[in-house]
């Protein structure tokens, strides 16, 4: 409820803002509305959507891909530890568009090497929170379930998993803030479609009034999929939480 | 009666922080029959759930002997150790399928002894609803629910309120005369000690210092007078224990303050 109405009044802001400037530099939002809807009665706004959603989401897998048996070996080998923690930071330090420019540079302008760069920026930060998850894994259950005869299998899937999950459901989360940032960047620099690509378009053309439509166009998209997607997945799985009281 | 549990020349090292060698149990002796009810006890740090962890197989880098024998071992842990992701119910039921108990009897398992620790209405509660000390009781029913034959009980009642822990000792007391587990349980209470066991070894600084036997008749009940005086010569010899641990020079001269502190400590657990 708090939420919708901070929403709101963000809206009345922006449009009271809106008015003191005019409208090629900053539209208000009603305007922004109608140009998005303009775009969406178009038709072709669904596919570039489409297109950044879907390097987004082959971003998201392949940097969990990359990024989870990294974390899980850091948290468990002290000297894979010692030898990847610098890499790892490393890789968070490098600005995103390095690896975009490089990967673009190596792979050529295709989607396999948008989808590369937008993987391996995300990945650093997924094996932190990985890592973290499996330094933290109590190992005074394992014991307890040891005693109860529990195989490996079982140990692993009903003692180990239970207790990572929350730091991937951490990273993953962590880790589409970043990639919705990046794709947007590898889009501008190297595709001919997708919301990026759009952006930069309209930024050429000097469009502020379709700049800010896309701009809230993704950020819809992204509040809907924190809404209707993250947060019930965390709310089922973590049902047992306590309650902390705000 | 033939032996469960042979423990010989057991020795076990733990590196302190600057990487010396630390011994925590020196050259234990150590046999337990079939059936048979025993109590250890002594002060903080003195190696007990050491000794209870070698027992139970997790800990496996030692020196000496120690084999136990005579089917499952239970260990009941100083803490509950219960999965927080999972009931009551659910802990009980992670207990189960692992030792591979026959579904047909989980419900009455579980039920006899929900219905005895008073956790019968708190099958689907989740361990952060439900009290430390209800959760110890809950950790006890995981243990009993899988039937093991020989049973490690790590101050399993030290978390409870004193009338409830009666019940539950008493409780204990049945299971094991129906069902002839053999017992080892650490605690630091001189009278639980008495009331329960066979036979009473006096551990401090990780060597057994004084056995005693339990003479009392069985069944006991709570307030026999005969108890309270046995206890109060354990009690005493306890204390003889604890104080010359003090003497020996291998203990650092930084280091007596500590031992002082154990031993107020100890005899402030005695609950007597
Ligand atoms: N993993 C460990 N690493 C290093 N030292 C340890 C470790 N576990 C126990 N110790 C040391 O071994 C000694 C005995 O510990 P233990 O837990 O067996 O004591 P205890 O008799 O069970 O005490 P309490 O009654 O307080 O539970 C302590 O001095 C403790 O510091
Ligand atoms: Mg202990």
């Amino acid at each position: 409820m708090l939420k919708v109405l901070s929403m709101v009044a963000a809206v009345i802001v922006w449009g009271l803002v809106s008015l003191t400037l005019p409208p090629e530099i900053f539209p208000g939002p009603i305007e922004t509305a109608r140009t998005l809807w303009g775009e969406i009665a178009k038709g072709d706004l669904w596919t570039d959507l489409a297109m950044t959603m879907l390097r987004v989401v082959a971003g998201l897998l392949l940097a969990l891909i990359l990024g989870v048996p990294v974390g899980v070996l850091m948290g468990l080998n002290r000297r894979a530890e010692a030898v990847l923690d610098v890499w790892v930071m490393i890789g968070l330090t490098v600005p995103s568009l390095c690896y975009a420019i490089m990967a673009f540079m190596w792979f050529g302008l295709n989607e396999g090497a948008a989808i590369i760069a937008i993987a391996i920026t995300a990945a650093p930060s997924i094996t932190i929170n990985i890592w973290e998850g499996v330094k933290n894994v109590d190992t005074r259950l394992v014991a307890m379930a040891r005693v109860f005869e529990a195989t490996r299998p079982a140990i692993v899937r009903r003692v180990l998993m239970p207790q990572i999950f929350p730091y991937v459901m951490a990273s993953a989360r962590f880790g589409l803030g970043i990639i919705w940032k990046i794709t947007v960047l590898v889009e501008l620099i190297g595709r001919p479609n997708g919301v990026g690509f759009k952006l930069f378009y309209w930024y050429q053309l000097a469009d502020m009034k379709q700049v800010l439509a896309w701009t809230l166009l993704f950020t819809i998209i992204m509040l809907l999929i924190e809404l209707c997607i993250l947060k019930p997945i965390e709310r089922r799985v973590f049902a047992w939480r306590p309650q902390v009281a705000v | 009666m033939n032996p469960v549990i042979e423990v010989a020349s057991l020795r076990k090292n733990f590196k302190d922080r600057n990487g010396a060698s630390r011994a925590v149990l020196r050259d234990l002796d150590l046999t337990v029959g079939a059936g048979e009810f025993l109590c250890i006890l002594g002060p903080s740090g003195c190696g007990k759930s050491t000794l209870l962890n070698v027992l139970a197989g997790l800990d496996k880098v030692y020196e000496g002997q120690a084999s136990v024998s005579g089917g499952r071992v239970g260990y009941l842990f100083q803490e509950p150790r219960l999965l927080p992701w999972l009931t009551a119910e659910g802990n009980l039921d992670f207990a189960l399928t692992s030792c591979k108990v026959p579904a047909s009897r989980w419900s009455e398992l579980k039920s006899r002894y929900l219905a005895m620790t008073g956790l019968s209405d708190y099958r689907d509660y989740y361990p952060h609803q439900i009290s430390g000390g209800m959760a110890q009781r809950l950790a006890l029913v995981r243990a009993l629910c899988v039937e093991p034959g020989v049973l490690l009980m790590d101050e399993p009642f030290s978390g409870l309120d004193e009338i409830t822990a009666r019940r539950i000792r008493s409780d204990l007391l049945t299971i094991w005369e129906e069902t002839r587990k053999t017992i080892v349980f650490v605690t630091h209470n001189a009278y639980e000690a008495c009331f329960l066991a066979d036979r009473i070894l006096v551990m401090s600084g990780g060597a057994f210092r004084q056995e005693m036997r339990v003479p009392i008749a069985r069944p006991r009940s709570y307030d026999d007078p005969a108890i309270f005086q046995l206890s109060r010569d354990v009690i005493k010899a306890f204390g003889d224990e604890i104080g010359r641990d003090t003497v020996p020079s291998a203990i650092p001269a930084s280091e007596p303050g500590l031992v002082d502190d154990l031993d107020r400590h100890a005899a402030a657990r005695m609950n007597i």
